[in-house]
């Protein structure tokens, strides 16, 4: 099109053309504009544009017009790359740079452009040894030479353009080239040329950190070239020999270590190159911007290691001069708010990249300053840390200063053996006591008090989604944490003596408030500051505390910390173990008051202390003093108690080489001491159900407690012993206030924990007993109410309902509490209320809440039960679910959904039911039942005629359940995730079942797959991909190739074959797909070779046409011709690894 | 409720139009009482005002007659009045006047109930007249009640 008309008029057309771009909305049409956009595209596409954009470049004064024939130039010489004269290209190069050269006053996004255009000429040249761009280096330096700022900041923007294009990274150009080009070119880039910028930014910032007084301009010069340092040393080094990694690569990680190749040793180890970071930062730090630059330079140093260190002392050196340089820097300065984040980043990068051997190979008086300055660091950035939280700044750079030290300590202190035995201890102490000072209030704390000591104090509204302080900063007291036990000897009696003068004091206060009320009852409010001072003391003293004694873990059994342990056995020739039982076993008295209290366990004294505070909370609610109370307070004693109870309560000795006498004889197996902490933990427990049922956060916690007391059969076994658990059983069983008013979460899980003390070990009859009194209650209530004659007339009344209500909660409380020993039990109690379920779906067809609570009964069920269940068992809950599903959909039938709360709540039932299934279909992938079951011997002959089966169960689900799904439903991440995972795992498991679904539910599946696949979340996509292989299997199995789901596996292999060998994928796909694609080509072997002939046609260039050749070849050698055979399918996806890795590059293009 | 003597048998009679029930018992999609009025809960937050505040609740209701949004926040120890919800399916077998006439469980008819003033209201009329055999929803709580869903009857 360009070729017929002359240049003049090119540029007409053009200029109109952006005016229409970059006119108002408002002004032109949608179809003008389209139309201008065209005409762009059009341009940019034209066979050899270079004669006409060099016009353009001279003559047009419109900017957008430069800009797109600047693009059109980059374009063009990539496209026409190999009929170019190499001695054309090169001039045009020169002349693009001429160009930007001879126009400083060019704006910025055009002049961008255009050396955007010189970079990608560079980069494609720089893998044809037939022309040579390295001239450039040489024009740059001379840029540099010529002091002119403007003509410097020019040079800069060309090294920046080629770093980005170079880089492989999202800021590389789109040019259409394969991730092979672009790795190779990254390799050969940063072997030479990277160093060769980096030398001449290097020497830009000498030039500069040796004049004293610098103009504006030349700042901002220095500015950009520390900026590209910076880019230089965060660049992400391409190991050589990389295989199948690097499309991976092309999406970098953000924070990249310094790991160059060995060609940069000799950069890297000049003492020089380290020394000028250091000197330009002291120039320049209290310019906050360009300081931010520097002192990334200097942690991306501290972040060195790999091949560019020859040996082990080269590294020692290094670091040595490392932290020579840190200390010399940071020495004798008051550090800028602007630096703290930085210089924190720097300590962390050396702490973690370099090993501890090169620590302490460094002089130890250098360790020792350095050890010294983080100290000092630590303490002075959690002060200000502190500050900034007073003073509710936007920005917390403290605190993510001292977030970043305090992980540093983790890891240092962490492998504490390579250091001499206690070298950290005073250390520790320093940190410990500032942070304790930090959370503690005036006088003897700083919490809360401004710079200049003002207190401020303001009441927020914290709003339930705010994360309670033990998750928001659970790192940093897990830091602490650690310190306090390196430090056990100082921290365990500083914790205790302020925990216990706090609870002093907090006595002393409720008191007086309480004489206050009885004098005058009724006087207006009190002013709270000085309890509320006292609550958020003691509510850091026990997170503290409780991260110093216990660590938290998930599901293992976690240890006694071994610091603790050993600070108690040092200390026991001291202890005397009745006084310590004493001082454990009278939480309502003053510690200080029992005679010879000195000689407690320490680590026992500190426990102590936390249930003298939850005693004293306790006695205030029996005074009705609840409304004084902190439930924050109430939560963290709880939180404690749970923690403590997992780590130390019943000790099992078998666990340690070495056990604490005072902690063996206070909580070990069948001691009174453990007898008298559970009873009460459990007193604790009921009475925070009964005062803090309002509290849902606390309560949680509470019953949480609870499960942990039963969850272990050991620590259930002395639960049981205690008439107040049977109270609570009682109480509960007859739904007596206070506890029917807790929240539904609440009463399930209390229900649970009820459940699980009945497995506890005790004789028959007390067994007969307890579950008499907690599960047959709520069977005769249920029984009592669904059996009335007229039921139907009265099922609507609240208190009906309530009762059913509460039953329905019981029940999934019930099903959570199923473990491997009890489920024979559970599940026969559970078979018959599920049953009476299916009568309530009918009578509460239009009470949707109820509906979903029935169906959320049998999830549970199905959840919890279904893997542990022989065959026998298996059917009955199959029946079940059967039947349920069939009055859910006969009551669906025609139903209009109008609901004022529309949403996804809405779709809470066809949630439910997806989950059922989906839990059903788990027995085939997740069976613990034995086959040997015992009920298989009392009903001989069942499993020959079962009556229903699992499949005909979840088919009959998916067709209620497929009509309902819509694309708009697909939006719901919820509902979407459930719907794949189920129609995965019924590909997976009932393949056969697939083409005998009725036509339009079969289509309506084959879509959702291919939806699935294309345009969901890598997750979605995954799912379905593992459900193409079973489908393909069943398709080869019968043999039919007219049968529509043939059909659809045809176009199923076009797909994969496409993402896999075309697309960008993700690598973790590789096998999910490879599986699915060596089936599909068992299955259409012509379709498949056509699909390989066609794209070995469209390549132009013979090398890499023979090379794709090959490797489709060595592809299918190994599965020649493909069988659904194991290991040829084996052989298959280990070939198809190699492919990707030999020719992947090649054909995914960027 | 206790766990004895526990009476169903009274039926509507005497039965109070709303019960009482702690804040923090209520439940989102269950129903309270808010400025006087039966309705359901679409949203529920809880706050405290400083860390060691006690928890306060914050409902927002719709009301399931008017369709009107109330909002309401209290102390979470605070007992809030539950309305008594009633559903009821009748079959229609007559329209006159702008009431419904009913079919009842025991053979009675009821024509005391106004045909809604509303879209629903004339797709009742329309199927109704085309003969279709339809049973309506009859939702009824303090004293008032509506007709709020339609279904085709099953055979």
């Amino acid at each position: 099109m360009m070729a017929a008309v002359g240049a003049g008029e090119v540029i007409t057309q053009l200029e109109s053309a952006a005016k229409v771009l970059m006119a108002p909305p408002s002004m032109v049409s949608n179809e003008q504009r389209q139309h201008a956009e065209h005409i762009f595209l059009s341009f940019r596409k034209s066979k050899s544009p270079f004669a006409v954009c060099k016009h353009i470049l001279e003559t047009s004064k419109v900017d957008y017009v430069l800009f797109q024939a600047a693009t059109a130039i980059m374009e063009a010489v990539v496209r026409e790359w190999i009929l170019l004269e190499k001695s054309s290209i090169e001039s045009l190069r020169t002349f693009l740079l001429t160009y930007v050269l001879q126009r400083p006053n060019l704006q910025k996004y055009v002049r961008e452009q255009i050396l955007l255009a010189v970079a990608v000429i560079v980069k494609r040249g720089s893998l044809d040894k037939s022309i040579d761009c390295k001239g450039i280096f040489h024009e740059v330096s001379q840029l540099i030479s010529s002091g002119n700022p403007t003509v410097q900041t020019l040079a800069c923007s060309i090294l920046t353009a080629l770093l980005s294009e170079f880089s492989s990274s999202s800021k590389t150009s789109n040019i259409g080239l394969s991730m092979e080009f672009h790795g190779s070119c990254k390799r050969l880039f940063q072997e030479e040329d990277l160093r060769q910028i980096f030398m001449l930014t290097v020497e830009v910032l000498q030039e500069f950190s040796r004049r004293d007084n610098m103009n504006a301009q030349m700042s901002s010069v220095f500015q950009r070239y520390l900026a590209l340092a910076n880019q230089v040393l965060s660049w992400n080094f391409l190991p050589p020999n990389l295989g199948r990694h690097y499309i991976a690569m092309f999406e970098s990680s953000q924070n990249v270590m310094l790991k160059p190749t060995e060609s940069w040793r000799e950069t890297f180890l000049d003492s020089r190159v380290m020394e000028l970071f250091f000197t330009v930062h002291r120039k320049i730090r209290e310019d906050s911007d360009m300081a931010q630059d520097s002192l990334q330079c200097l942690a991306q140093l501290a972040s060195m290691h790999g091949p560019v260190f020859p040996d082990e002392s080269a590294q020692v050196n290094y670091l040595a001069r490392l932290v020579e340089g840190l200390l010399g820097m940071i020495n004798g300065i008051e550090i800028e708010d602007s630096e703290a984040v930085g210089i924190s980043n720097i300590i962390s990068n050396l702490i973690t990249m370099f090993p501890r051997s090169n620590l302490t190979a460094i002089p130890s008086e250098l360790f020792n300053s350095f050890v010294n300055c983080l100290t000092h660091l630590t303490c002075s950035f959690g002060r200000s840390a502190a500050l900034e939280e007073v003073l509710d700044k936007d920005d917390m750079v403290y605190m993510e200063a001292y977030d970043k030290l305090l992980e540093s300590w983790l890891t240092l202190v962490q492998d504490e053996k390579h250091f001499h035995k206690g070298f950290f201890i005073q250390h520790a102490v320093q940190v410990f006591n500032s942070y304790i000072q930090c959370h503690l209030a005036a006088p003897e704390g700083t919490r809360n008090l401004t710079a200049n000591g003002m207190a401020s104090h303001e009441e927020e509204e914290i709003s339930e989604l705010q994360e309670d302080d033990r998750e928001l900063f659970s790192d940093q007291l897990a830091s602490i944490g650690m310190l306090g036990r390196i430090a056990a000897d100082h921290c365990i009696p500083l914790l205790t003596s302020l925990l216990e003068d706090r609870v002093t004091r907090l006595h002393g206060q409720l008191q007086r408030h309480q004489q206050h009320l009885l004098a005058s009852p009724g006087s207006g409010s009190v002013d709270n500051k000085v309890l509320d001072d006292l609550y958020e003391d003691i509510h850091w003293l026990i997170l503290v505390t409780g991260c110093l004694l216990a660590d938290e873990t998930q599901g293992e059994t976690p240890l006694i910390p071994p610091e603790i342990m050993e600070y108690s056995i040092k200390h026991s020739t001291e202890v005397d173990i009745n006084t310590t039982l004493q001082v454990l076993g009278s939480p309502g008295e003053k510690a200080s008051s029992i005679p010879g209290c000195n000689r407690t366990d320490s680590a026992i004294r500190l426990l102590s202390s936390v249930l003298r505070t939850s005693e004293v909370e306790s006695r205030a609610t029996r005074a009705n003093l609840t409304d004084l109370l902190s439930p924050q307070m109430g939560k963290d004693i709880v939180w404690f108690l749970k923690r403590w109870s997992k780590t130390y309560l019943l000790v099992d000795e078998k666990l340690y080489d070495q056990i604490s006498i005072p902690f063996s004889a206070a909580f070990g197996a069948d001691t009174e001491g453990a007898q008298w902490i559970v009873g009460y933990i459990l007193e604790k427990v009921i009475n925070n159900l009964s005062v803090w049922s309002s509290e849902s956060d606390l309560a949680n916690d509470t019953v949480e407690l609870l499960v942990t007391l039963v969850e272990r059969r050991e620590r259930a076994n002395v639960v049981i012993q205690c008439e107040n658990w049977w109270n609570l059983a009682k109480q509960f069983a007859n739904r007596t206030p206070p506890l029917h008013s807790l929240s539904s979460s609440v009463q399930r899980t209390l229900m649970k924990a009820l459940v699980l003390g009945g497995f506890a070990h005790m004789d028959s009859e007390t067994k007969q007993q307890y579950w008499t009194e907690v599960l047959q209650p709520l069977q005769q209530r249920f029984m009592n109410v669904i059996n009335q004659e007229n039921f139907q007339q009265i099922c609507q009344e609240e208190e009906v309902k309530q009762e059913i209500i509460a039953t329905l909660e019981a029940l999934c409380g019930i099903a959570e509490a199923t473990q491997i020993d009890n489920v024979v039990i559970l599940f026969n109690f559970l078979m018959d209320f599920l049953n009476n379920c299916i009568g309530l779906m009918e009578i509460y067809k239009n009470t949707p809440e109820t509906v979903n609570l029935i169906i959320e009964v049998f999830v549970e069920v199905a959840h919890k039960q279904i893997c542990y269940l022989g065959e026998s068992k298996s059917m009955k809950l199959y029946e079940a679910c059967l039947t349920l599903l069939q009055v859910y959909s006969k009551n669906n039938l025609g139903r209009k959904r109008v609901d004022v709360s529309a949403e996804e709540d809405q779709y809470q039932d066809l949630l439910l039911i997806m989950e059922l299934l989906t839990n059903l279909l788990s027995k085939e992938f997740i069976d613990f039942s034995d086959t040997d079951e015992v009920f298989r011997g009392q009903e001989p002959g069942q499993a020959a005629d079962r009556s229903v089966s699992a499949a005909d169960v979840v088919l009959y689900g998916v067709n209620i359940v497929l009509p309902l799904m819509s694309q708009d439903l697909l939006k719901f991440p919820s509902l979407c995730n459930q719907y794949y995972k189920l129609i995965t795992f019924i590909c997976e498991i009932f393949p056969e079942k697939i083409p005998q679904l009725p036509d339009d539910l079969f289509k309506s599946l084959m879509f959702s797959l291919e939806l699935g696949m294309t345009s969901m979340s890598s997750e979605v996509s995954q799912l379905c991909l593992e459900a193409l292989t079973p489908l393909a299997e069943q398709c080869a199995k019968a043999q039919e190739t007219e049968s529509p789901l043939f059909a659809a596996t045809r176009h199923f292999l076009k797909l994969v074959f496409d993402m896999l060998v075309l697309q960008k994928h993700n690598t973790e796909m590789t096998v999910a797909a490879g599986e699915a694609l060596y089936t599909l080509v068992c299955l259409h072997q012509a379709e498949y070779s056509e699909l390989v002939e066609s794209l070995l046609s469209s390549q132009q260039d013979p090398v890499i046409y023979q090379r794709l050749a090959d490797a489709f070849n060595k592809l299918t050698a190994s599965s020649s011709p493909p069988t659904l055979d194991r290991k040829q399918k084996m052989a298959f996806l280990k070939s198809l690894e190699e492919f990707v890795a030999t020719v992947g590059g090649l054909l995914c293009v960027k | 409720m206790a766990d004895t003597d526990v009476d169903f048998t009274t039926g509507d009679a005497g039965a109070s139009s709303t019960f009482p029930m702690q804040c923090s018992a209520l439940r989102k999609n269950g129903f309270v009482v808010l400025k006087m009025r039966p309705c359901k809960i679409v949203e529920m937050s809880t706050s405290k005002t400083g860390k060691h505040g006690h928890a306060k609740v914050h409902m927002v209701g719709i009301d399931i007659f008017s369709g009107k949004k109330y909002e309401d926040i209290c102390p979470s120890t605070h007992n809030m009045d539950v309305p008594n919800i009633k559903r009821q399916d009748y079959q229609v077998i007559g329209i006159a006047d702008g009431y419904l006439s009913l079919l009842m469980d025991n053979g009675d008819v009821r024509e005391d109930l106004k045909l809604p003033d509303s879209d629903l209201g004339k797709e009742i009329e329309s199927k109704y007249e085309a003969g279709e055999e339809i049973l309506i929803s009859v939702l009824s709580a303090m004293g008032e009640e509506a007709a709020v869903a339609i279904k085709a009857m099953t055979k």
